[in-house]
C-alpha cells in the first residue's frame, strides 16, 4: 500500500528534523518540545509496526513523563544554554 | 485511489504544516500550539490506522496518547505561566 510508505516516510523525515532541532537550539524549553514531538513521531511508528504495547508505552513516557521531568529540571536549573567555547 | 488513501494524505499534509509552524514559530507559544495541533493530528491518524489494519486494539493507543498529550500541553503551559 504506496499511502503507508508515503505516511512512514514523512514519520521518519519529521522526527529527524524535531531531532536535530533539539539538538540545535540553545532554548532548551524548545529542546524538550521538539523530544516530545520526536516521540509522537515514534509512537505513531510504533503502531505502523504492529506493536501498540510498544506504542502506548512511548505515548506514556514520551509525551508525558520526561516532559514533566524535564520541565522541572529547567525549572531548578536555568532556561537558556550558555556559550561555553573559549 | 480509495478514500482512505485521501484521508492519510490529508493528515499527513496537516501534520506537515503544523511541523513548519513549530519549526519557524517564533515564540513558545507557538510552539507549544504546534505540538497540541501535531497530538490532535496524530490521533486522528492512529484511528485511521486502526480502520486500515482492521484492528480495533489499535483504538487504545489512541486514547491513551489523547489523555497523555492533553497532560503535556497543560504541563508546558503551566511552565511559561510560572505556575509549574
Amino acid at each position: 500500500m504506496a499511502t503507508l510508505v508515503i505516511i512512514t516516510v514523512l514519520c521518519v523525515v519529521l522526527m529527524v528534523v524535531a531531532a536535530w532541532f533539539a539538538i540545535r537550539t540553545s532554548d532548551l524549553v524548545s529542546a524538550v518540545i521538539g523530544s516530545s514531538v520526536v516521540s509522537l513521531m515514534a509512537s505513531v511508528l510504533f503502531l505502523i509496526l504492529h506493536a501498540p504495547d510498544v506504542a502506548m508505552t512511548e505515548a506514556a513516557i514520551g509525551a508525558g513523563l520526561s516532559t514533566f521531568v524535564f520541565l522541572i529540571a529547567i525549572r531548578k536549573t536555568e532556561r537558556y544554554e550558555k556559550d561555553e567555547e573559549q | 485511489m480509495n478514500i482512505i488513501d485521501v484521508v492519510i494524505l490529508l493528515i499527513g499534509v496537516s501534520l506537515f504544516a503544523s511541523f513548519i509552524r513549530f519549526l519557524k514559530g517564533p515564540t513558545m507559544s507557538d510552539r507549544a500550539m504546534a505540538l497540541d495541533f501535531m497530538s490532535v493530528v496524530v490521533v486522528s491518524l492512529m484511528v485511521v490506522l486502526s480502520f486500515v489494519f482492521d484492528r480495533s486494539i489499535y483504538l487504545d493507543v489512541a486514547m491513551v496518547y489523547a489523555l497523555i498529550g492533553f497532560v503535556g500541553t497543560v504541563i508546558i503551559g503551566r511552565y511559561l505561566e510560572g505556575g509549574l
